[in-house]
């Protein structure tokens, strides 16, 4: 649920949009149990010591993965917590609650269930990251911006309106500042998309009360 | 083992706490650089105007945006179309970023996407 979500989601999974650092795959904690006995199948990938949630590639062609956690059906849903585990313990960020299962793609002979872009494009306007992580992120929106669609803009309105009214300023926060970034390479370039971004924040303040 | 995620969700929690108190002060102070941001996100072109042109301007009946004046030294924002925007003698392109003459311009004119006129 990454930067690669974008490149995956190209016509063909052509991956033009993004130089991805590692992936993030997002473990729902009601499938903790399967997941980690899955692991024990992967080869080229071992658990880093430090930091357990993280596997680093043992062969150079790979690249690092981070295992998420995502709480969408459970008491702490929103919440971000802990799910302790000696074997994979996942760090259960609330906002991924926001994801909603969307196509799953084949690439030979794996499947691969990406979200749908509206959910993934407010949980990165709702970073908390500052710095080039933060920013890297909201181009992460913005790249996912590019491969919707117009039903998945109506959905991110849909998923906007069910947000508290915190959350609503900080994702329109967030469009702002996506709207001013500086071009980082490898990742799509915002100052040639500043049209789309003003476009949607228009979209979501139809509805807010002036202030 | 799972120190390192404590301290992290720990981290996560304490920047939802900052999130709260900013969004309580979105009306003050500490919202105005969201407003001035939000201000820039419409403008396609930003353009460094002379004082003297911005005195031209408020002449000639353009209001300038009142986030400007929330900010000290107050700013005067003119969102213009390219046909009132040629006439002004003294003026120069600058990025629609936040960066250094941005931020330090007193008087500043902008062009507004299509979608916006």
């Amino acid at each position: 649920m990454g930067s690669e979500v974008p490149n995956l989601l190209e016509p063909d999974a052509r991956s033009s949009l993004v130089v991805s650092q590692d992936v993030d795959i997002a473990v729902p904690v009601h499938r903790h149990a399967a997941v980690k006995a899955r692991l024990l199948e992967v080869r080229g990938l071992a658990r880093s010591e430090e930091e357990p949630s993280v596997w680093l590639p043992t062969e150079p062609e790979l690249i690092e993965v981070n295992f998420i956690g995502r709480d969408e059906h459970g008491t702490r849903t929103g919440e971000t917590y802990v799910f302790e585990d000696d074997d994979l313990p996942l760090l259960v960020f609330g906002h991924l609650s926001l994801l909603r299962q969307g196509k799953t793609i084949a690439i030979d002979d794996l499947s691969i269930p990406l979200p749908r872009p509206a959910g993934l494009i407010l949980e990165k306007l709702l970073t908390d990251r500052s710095g080039e992580k933060g920013d890297r992120d909201l181009l992460v929106a913005l790249a996912l911006l590019l491969v919707s669609e117009a039903h998945d803009l109506a959905e991110i309105e849909t998923l906007y309106h069910g947000l508290s009214p915190e959350l609503q300023y900080t994702a329109r926060s967030g469009l702002s500042t996506l709207s001013l970034l500086e071009p980082i390479m490898s990742m799509p370039d915002p100052t040639l998309h500043r049209t789309l971004v003003a476009e949607l924040l228009g979209r979501l303040e139809r509805y807010e009360p002036k202030q | 083992m799972n120190e390192k995620l404590r301290e992290r969700a720990r981290l996560i929690r304490e920047r939802s706490l900052v999130r709260a108190w900013e969004y309580r002060q979105r009306a003050y102070s500490k919202g105005v650089w969201f407003r001035f941001r939000r201000v820039l996100v419409d403008a396609a072109e930003a353009w460094i105007i002379d004082e003297a042109d911005a005195d031209v301007l408020e002449l000639r009946g353009h209001i300038t945006h009142p986030v400007g004046r929330e900010l000290a030294p107050p700013k005067r924002l003119f969102f213009l179309t390219r046909e009132e925007l040629e006439p002004v003698p003294h003026r120069r392109q600058v990025p629609v970023r936040l960066h250094g003459e941005l931020l330090l311009a007193r008087s500043l004119a902008f062009l507004p996407f299509a979608s916006q006129r």
